[in-house]
């Protein structure tokens, strides 16, 4: 099961790696015609090259990126889902609470960093904090959608098992409810992976975002370039590690053979 | 023996019942959205009573609230008026010393059919290997040995529904309620699925309140059919069926078998169920 699956990734990873090259190679060729300054628009030989030089340090940068993306999606998923739960069962935190987050969801989160600055300093904390507001609501809907619309009757077959509301909890209403989450944690993991970077530019001394920033303050645009393929890299691995999870923790949930 | 303590019956499982429970139930309606709008008066005021061990088919037209009659003598639903005893004790939540099959199988689609089945062992804190055993006896007696680990999802809909009967009978309850259990199958697996029903309660003392549209399967199978109105149903016709056992597959070859079948479709066709 495991190995179909990596051997479907293998195969769109070759064909995007083999289109993403085709346009590297576009690109170094075209501006070499066409000579364009380095300092201003780096070929792919440069940035490249930086990330082959720079490795180390980059990797550091992208592993502190990484850690604040689990970190903030953690706690997100931490919080959200038993306050899905919570509100579903609840009516009145559905009437009470519920429209509150979504009056603070609308509110942009990246005001918040410079917020967050003032009161506990400059850090790796504080992105994590950005990223879990960011990919927290997108989980919260999903998973409060996933609890609602589990099929009432499978309450009859706990019921006449005589299952304790703990039981009821843990083998009916969360793994019935779980594709839902996982909908919704696959958003959550897109929001906190675009989110990081920005969150990393105001609000951090280490990541790629940090590192890109301190690139354009020297005006290093082919580290910046090096960053920005870091940056993406570190985004697609999150994003298939969340779709080879749901695919292991969920295998109900594919096709039948 | 407290039916409704899990622990209790963990604790003294060998030393169960042999004997069926009892349902006696007197005039019972059911009201969906009772005292709204959207009132719908579903069933009766209606009695049933089965004995211990009895075998008991309801039969009735579409929308007549056979269903709803299982819900509420399942406890899962409540009774608008009436009141339900079920082994001498008032119902007041749902019964658990009992097996459903429900119209639609609703086996959790996130466990493999031996996980939907053993799930009676997890939730009642029964003894696994115990369990297991029966599981395998259950799932080979159903013919359905073999798909114990594949999903709901991967099973043919007929092999869903002998999951969910395995399912209500791995814990041996005193009660079997099932509501049309073999209606989405094919005729021959029907059939054959008839007789492993009757060879399992013949070899049991439960009691079985059985719902279908079949009316060959109702007389194949029961010691009495209870013939339902249309909506809101109510009991009309009670029919002892007195056939030996185990019956044949093709009852229609019998005389004795077409003279019941004949007096339902006549009570049918006077209740204007049927329109020819
Ligand atoms: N949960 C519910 N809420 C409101 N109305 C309901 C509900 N369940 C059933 N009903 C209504 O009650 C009536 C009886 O339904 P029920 O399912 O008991 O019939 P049935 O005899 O089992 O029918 P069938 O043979 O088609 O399964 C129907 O009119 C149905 O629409
Ligand atoms: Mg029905």
């Amino acid at each position: 099961m495991v190995r179909q699956i990596a051997f479907g990734y293998g195969q769109s990873a070759i064909i995007g790696l083999a289109a993403v090259g085709a346009l590297l190679g576009l690109w170094e060729v075209l501006a070499d015609w066409y000579d364009v300054p380095t300092w201003l628009f780096p070929k792919p030989s440069d940035f490249l090259g930086r990330l082959g030089a720079d490795w180390l340090m980059i990797a550091g940068h992208a592993m502190a990126t990484s850690i604040t993306i689990l970190q903030g999606f953690a706690l997100g998923v931490l919080v959200s889902v038993p306050l899905a739960y919570a509100i579903v069962s609840i009516p009145a935190l559905e009437r009470g609470l519920y429209p509150v987050i979504v009056f603070l969801n609308i509110m942009p989160k990246t005001v918040i960093g410079p917020i967050l600055i003032i009161w506990f300093g400059i850090g790796p904390l504080i992105s994590a904090l950005i990223v879990f507001l960011m990919c927290f609501f997108p989980i919260l809907v999903d998973a409060m959608h996933g609890f609602k619309h589990v099929d009432p009757r499978l309450f009859y077959i706990s019921r006449s098992m005589g299952a304790t509301n703990w039981q009821g909890f843990w083998k009916f209403r969360l793994p019935a409810a779980m594709p839902a989450i996982f909908s919704g944690m696959k958003i959550g993991i897109v929001k906190a992976v675009e989110g990081v970077i920005i969150a990393e530019f105001i609000a951090s001394d280490a990541g790629l975002g940090f590192m890109i920033m301190q690139a354009s303050a020297f005006m290093d645009v082919s580290l910046m370039f090096a960053g920005l393929i870091a940056a993406a890299l570190v985004a697609l691995v999150f994003n298939s590690a969340m779709s080879i999870f749901e695919k292991v923790l969920m295998p109900w949930s594919g096709r039948g053979h | 023996m407290d039916k409704g303590n899990s622990a209790a019956m963990s604790s003294s499982s060998p030393v169960r019942a042999m004997v069926g429970a009892s349902i006696v139930a007197s005039g019972i309606t059911k009201v969906y959205g009772h005292g709204t709008n959207a009132a719908l008066h579903a069933l009766g005021p209606m009695g049933l009573n089965v004995k211990p061990g009895e075998f008991v088919s309801l039969i009735g037209p579409s929308g007549c609230g056979k269903s709803t009659t299982l819900l509420l003598v399942s406890g899962l639903e409540s009774v608008t008026e009436g009141k339900i005893e079920f082994d001498g004790q008032i119902l007041r939540k749902p019964i658990s010393d009992v097996g459903i099959v429900f119209q639609d199988h609703l086996l959790l689609d996130f466990r493999t059919a031996l996980k939907n089945v053993m799930l009676q062992q997890e939730i009642r804190g029964l003894d696994a290997a115990e369990l297991r055993a029966r599981a395998d006896m259950l799932f080979d007696r159903l013919g359905i040995a073999g798909s114990e680990g594949r999903y709901p999802r991967q099973l043919s809909g007929g092999m869903r529904q002998r999951v969910s009967i395995a399912r209500a009978l791995v814990h041996d309850p005193s009660m079997l309620l099932m509501d049309e259990p073999f209606g989405a199958l094919d005729a021959i697996t029907r059939t054959q699925s008839r007789h492993d029903l009757e060879m399992l309660w013949m070899e049991t003392q439960k009691t079985v309140l059985f719902i279908t549209h079949s009316i060959e399967e109702a007389v194949g199978l029961s010691d009495r059919v209870l013939v339902m109105s249309k909506s809101p149903g109510m009991i009309v016709e009670e029919i002892k069926i007195d056939l030996p056992r185990p019956r044949p597959a093709h009852l229609g070859e019998y005389p004795e078998f077409a003279q019941y079948a004949e007096r339902i479709y006549q009570i049918f066709a006077k209740l204007g169920v049927y329109k020819f």
